[in-house]
């Protein structure tokens, strides 16, 4: 205990954690400020944004699925080769041979299901509270945009173990965009790198998956995040549930309709 | 001010302890900021501890899960022989049983790419963000309108045989039509009548996706047939 | 100012010059760019398996028969009549493998429903089109050829 108390009270600990753990409210707002991974957080919230009915918590799900996903993906790639048959020979050493391979390979699965899953659903529950109001439109976009490569993660991670199940999932997708006229069959040949899923299909998938499309999706998490911050926070109390308040910076009672630019979600009021 | 909400100012002595707001800026920032402030609990450790709390039992269900289920792995791929059923991954199920209605273009193409623009306007069309209910105004009128248009709208859908598609049609527009011709109540009835035009679309939308992914994963078997899963077993 | 102005309003200003020339490049490279990675990104030889393949002599297939072939996924049919013609066996709705069901005398996808008949016309489910026929040809040493680069009429036939 002692030594601790030395370590932590020390110039090293001090220089890399600046601000200990608080016990002001200032010292408290300074852990969320100082702090690179937390600083996209406001050092204050509101008490009904962190109530679980506001939003069941399904965005943070999502990435909190992703941030898994991420940790095990990388660690699968430890074992993989993008290459047929190895592939194919690379998921049953996974799953015989590699210490914990199979449960690396479940959590993997299963999160990436589960993404899907809590994506789709944080999307009916910002349509539902109306959340998308202005000046929130276009984080919407990007939402559905995150929801779609989400989908399309999951869908190249499908191609990845070369069974039967991935070969003709991906075979059935492919062959629903040469439907697309005019550019379909360019488009599929340039995916698929050839006429056939073969190899190379493989390892396009495989560079898709593990490269291309997780940086998409950081940068776009990123901006969707930061457009949180910049337009009023968390989704506070929906709208259709808030008693009339009044305007407390104003101290006067704002009109949604006489004044656009004002619209947000806890000055819709139920009359 | 209002009475039930009297203004609650934290005062101190000491500034690192109690941060007391000086002035109120009233121009423009780069942030649209929110004017209303409802209460306010500190960053750390109340949305801390509730990340961090969640993320542990969303870590631990998932090895849980892992423990129990193993993800499945079939035999090695073989592009001379389709398995009988050939199935999607469950989330593009939907898509792969419109399919089965509907030419590639259509339900491959057309559909889905009308949904992402549907959803991606979605707020740049600014309707109703108070959620009124359809039936207020002249509920006639409201009436003749939404008939006129739901029916022509699931010709198509009659036409190209897709029951699961104007089934569910049916059941929206009924639920949406239902209260006005019976008595004004509670419980779920006046629910339905308060219910924004808007929600219905969407309800509608996802149960046609729900039930369209359901009968994909669990009734369709050798050859896209229908199946009973409690009599054939589920194909998946 | 109003002057110069005026006067040169019938040529660029030197800012707008190097603008128009600026952006102009920048909109070269731009789509130079996009040209080379679109060529990068095609592949140019395909190690996949040849289109022309020699299928053995006709007397290996009897009369009034359909023999499936796994690996260049087709079927080489023999009619009663002693007449050849070969069928893809690659779905033309989503690409699934078809399977010929002798006792129905029909050809059916596993994967959305759709039935051919042994012509490759399609009798049910949502195929939008038939199946190919791909040309067949006799060497001349004696044997059947494919080549399914080439496709050919449903009315075309090889007669031996």
């Amino acid at each position: 205990m002692k030594l601790i108390n030395k370590i932590t009270a020390g110039r090293i600990w001090r220089s890399i954690f600046r601000t200990g753990l608080p016990s002001t409210n200032y010292r408290r707002s300074l852990v969320i400020l100082n702090n690179f991974f937390l600083h996209l957080h406001p050092a204050k919230v509101k008490k009904s944004s962190i109530k679980f009915t506001t939003t069941f918590y399904l965005g943070g799900l999502s990435f909190a699925l992703f941030l898994i996903l991420t940790v095990t993906g990388i660690f699968l790639m430890f074992y993989y080769h993008p290459a047929v048959p190895l592939a194919y020979r690379d998921m049953k050493d996974l799953e015989f041979v590699v210490s914990n391979g199979k449960l690396l390979r479940n959590l993997h699965r299963w999160s990436a299901h589960a993404m899907v899953v809590t994506a789709s659903l944080h999307m009916l529950r910002v349509f539902f509270t109306r959340a998308f109001h202005p000046p929130r439109e276009f984080n919407w976009v990007i939402g559905v945009f995150l929801l779609l490569i989400t989908l399309l993660l999951s869908y190249t991670g499908y191609l990845l173990p070369w069974d039967q199940l991935a070969y003709w999932g991906v075979s059935v997708g492919t062959n629903m965009i040469k439907a697309m006229p005019v550019v379909g069959d360019k488009i599929r040949f340039l995916l698929l790198g050839g006429n056939i899923t073969g190899e190379n299909a493989l390892l396009r998938f495989y560079v898709l998956h593990c490269v291309i499309l997780p940086l998409v999706l950081s940068v776009l998490v990123g901006v969707h995040f930061w457009r949180i911050r910049k337009d009023g926070g968390l989704q506070a109390e929906s709208a259709g549930r808030l008693s009339e308040k009044t305007d407390l910076i104003l101290g006067e009672k704002t009109n949604p309709r006489k004044d656009e630019s004002l619209v947000h979600s806890n000055s819709i009021r139920s009359k | 001010m209002n009475d039930d909400h009297p203004v609650k100012v934290e005062f101190g002595d000491d500034a690192q302890v109690t941060q007391t707001r000086v002035a109120y800026v009233k121009g423009d920032t780069s942030i649209a900021v929110e004017r209303e402030r409802d209460e306010e609990v500190m960053t750390f450790p109340h949305l801390i501890v509730r990340e961090v709390l969640l993320f542990e039992i969303l870590l631990i269900a998932l090895v849980l899960c892992s423990f129990l289920f193993d993800a499945p792995l079939e035999s090695i791929a073989n592009p001379e022989h389709s398995p009988n059923p050939a199935k999607a991954p469950w989330y593009f199920l939907g898509l792969q049983e419109l399919l089965h209605y509907f030419p590639p273009v259509v339900a491959g193409v057309v559909l889905p790419t009308l949904v992402v623009v549907a959803l991606v306007v979605i707020p740049y069309f600014r309707i109703n963000l108070a959620r009124e209910s359809f039936w207020t105004g002249d509920v006639r009128k409201k009436f003749t309108i939404l008939s006129a248009v739901v029916l022509p709208m699931n010709i198509p859908f009659v036409v190209s045989g897709a029951v699961p598609i104007y089934s569910c049609s049916a059941i929206i527009y009924s639920l949406m039509v239902l209260p006005v011709f019976l008595p004004r109540g509670r419980g779920i009835l006046e629910r339905f009548r308060q219910c924004a035009l808007a929600d219905w679309i969407m309800i509608w939308f996802i149960l046609v996706g729900t039930v369209l992914t359901v009968i994909g994963v669990f009734f369709r078997g050798p050859e896209w047939r229908w199946i009973w899963p409690w009599i054939d077993g589920i194909y998946y | 100012m109003s002057d110069s102005a005026q006067q040169d309003s019938a040529f660029y200003s030197r800012r707008q010059f190097f603008v128009v020339m600026g952006s102009g490049a920048l909109a070269v490279a731009t789509v130079g760019g996009i040209a080379l990675t679109g060529e990068f990104l095609e592949p140019n030889v395909l190690y996949e398996p040849p289109n022309k393949f020699l299928v053995g002599t006709p007397d290996q297939y009897p009369l009034d028969s359909v023999f499936f072939m796994a690996k260049p996924q087709i079927f080489i049919i023999r009619e009663a009549a002693g007449y050849f013609y070969t069928l893809s066996a690659v779905c033309t709705h989503l690409g699934c493998i078809v399977n010929w069901k002798p006792q129905e005398g029909a050809i059916a996808c596993p994967c959305h429903g759709s039935r051919f008949n042994k012509t490759g016309e399609v009798i049910a489910g949502p195929a939008p089109k038939p199946l190919n026929h791909f040309a067949m040809s006799l060497t001349v040493d004696g044997y059947l050829q494919v080549d399914k680069g080439i496709l050919v009429d449903p009315e075309v036939i090889l007669k031996v």
